[in-house]
């Protein structure tokens, strides 16, 4: 079997994101859950890098069976991918407002951090 | 030194007995105002607590973190945390400090469940949810995850980073446990469910989007 380039390249990718995602449970950064989604992911991705005609049992079993409704489902995926992503920067804006409010709270009880040199 | 921390929003009517209860047990009893709009902060004062105030309403794991934040500059070794709306019985304290004193637990936890109380259904099964959620996010089971009657002992004291501004935080508390390898120790405690506290408690919309959130933070982390 010859392999193309991206063959090769992605599921490399996918194992060293496998490594490292089962590397972070051991360090208890991540619970076996995430890491076992991870491993499903990643590998179904090095699976179709592989494997690129299991995409036609896909077709058969989503029911997409023209490049129309795939771009569809890939913008759709694609937009649900942006509002993650917006929620995220929103929950980051609001810790960083709570520990502006912490800040504030703790130098007005007096007891702020001594300023480092 | 033992430092009671009560984070409290709009407990007025409340607050003022569960300090007057908290500073039997704790050597000093630190309630975090967290941007109230009625008498909670001058009530909590009186009855002698120290008052530290947000400005604005950060949400309870903000104002918990500020708690724990504040407990540490005043130089605390052990820390309580209990809700404001009386719901816990602070004559578990003692209990509760006890496998911190034994050196047997990093953290306890009060479990709700682990005695006869009257729970209502609806209550237990939230509680219920919010367990299952929480082994699904930090990979470890608290039989009482959504409790906010904890200890903290000098360990987790000295390491607890929270981030997250609402109730997720109780979920939160237990990844920290699991992360930084915290030892845990469950005890079973009282729970006083009235009237007040169940109409001041979470809505199934706000229980919705913490579910969400825990889950959410969890698999993008």
């Amino acid at each position: 079997m010859r392999l193309t380039p991206y063959q090769i390249v992605t599921p490399l990718v996918a194992l060293l994101a496998v490594v490292y995602a089962w590397n972070l449970v051991l360090r208890r950064k991540k619970s076996v859950l995430e890491a076992i989604l991870w491993t499903l992911f990643w590998g179904a991705l090095a699976l179709v890098a592989l494997r690129p005609t299991i995409v036609s049992y896909l077709s058969a079993l989503t029911g997409i069976e023209n490049q129309e409704s795939a771009a569809i489902v890939t913008f759709v995926g694609i937009l649900f991918f942006l509002v993650f992503y917006l929620i995220i920067r929103v929950e980051e804006l609001e810790q960083r407002q709570a520990k502006l409010i912490r800040h504030l709270a703790l130098r007005e009880a007096g007891l702020e951090k001594e300023k480092r040199d | 030194m033992i430092i009671a921390v009560i984070p409290a929003f709009n407990e007025g009517k409340r607050v003022a007995q569960v300090v007057a209860d908290a500073r039997k047990f704790a050597d000093r009893v630190l309630v975090v105002d967290d941007g109230s709009t009625d008498n909670t902060g001058a009530v909590s004062q009186e009855a002698g607590a120290t008052v530290i105030r947000h400005v604005q309403n950060a949400g309870p794991g903000a104002a918990t973190m500020t708690g724990i934040e504040a407990a540490r500059r005043m130089g605390a070794t052990v820390l309580i945390t209990l809700d404001a709306d009386g719901q816990h019985d602070p004559r578990d304290i003692p209990l509760l400090l006890k496998p911190i004193e034994e050196n047997r637990a990093d953290i306890v936890f009060a479990n709700r469940f682990g005695r006869r109380n009257r729970i209502p259904f609806i209550r237990r099964l939230f509680n219920g949810i919010g367990n299952v959620l929480t082994l699904l996010a930090a990979g470890k089971w608290v039989s009482d995850s959504q409790c906010g009657f904890k200890v903290f002992g000098s360990k987790s004291l000295a390491e607890v980073d929270l981030r997250m501004n609402g109730f997720e935080f109780c979920t939160e508390i237990v990844r920290e446990a699991a992360q930084r390898r915290w030892r845990i120790a469950q005890v079973p405690s009282k729970v006083i469910y009235s009237e007040y506290t169940m109409a001041k408690g979470q809505s199934f919309a706000n229980g919705v989007k913490t579910a969400l959130k825990i889950l959410l933070r969890s698999f993008l982390r």
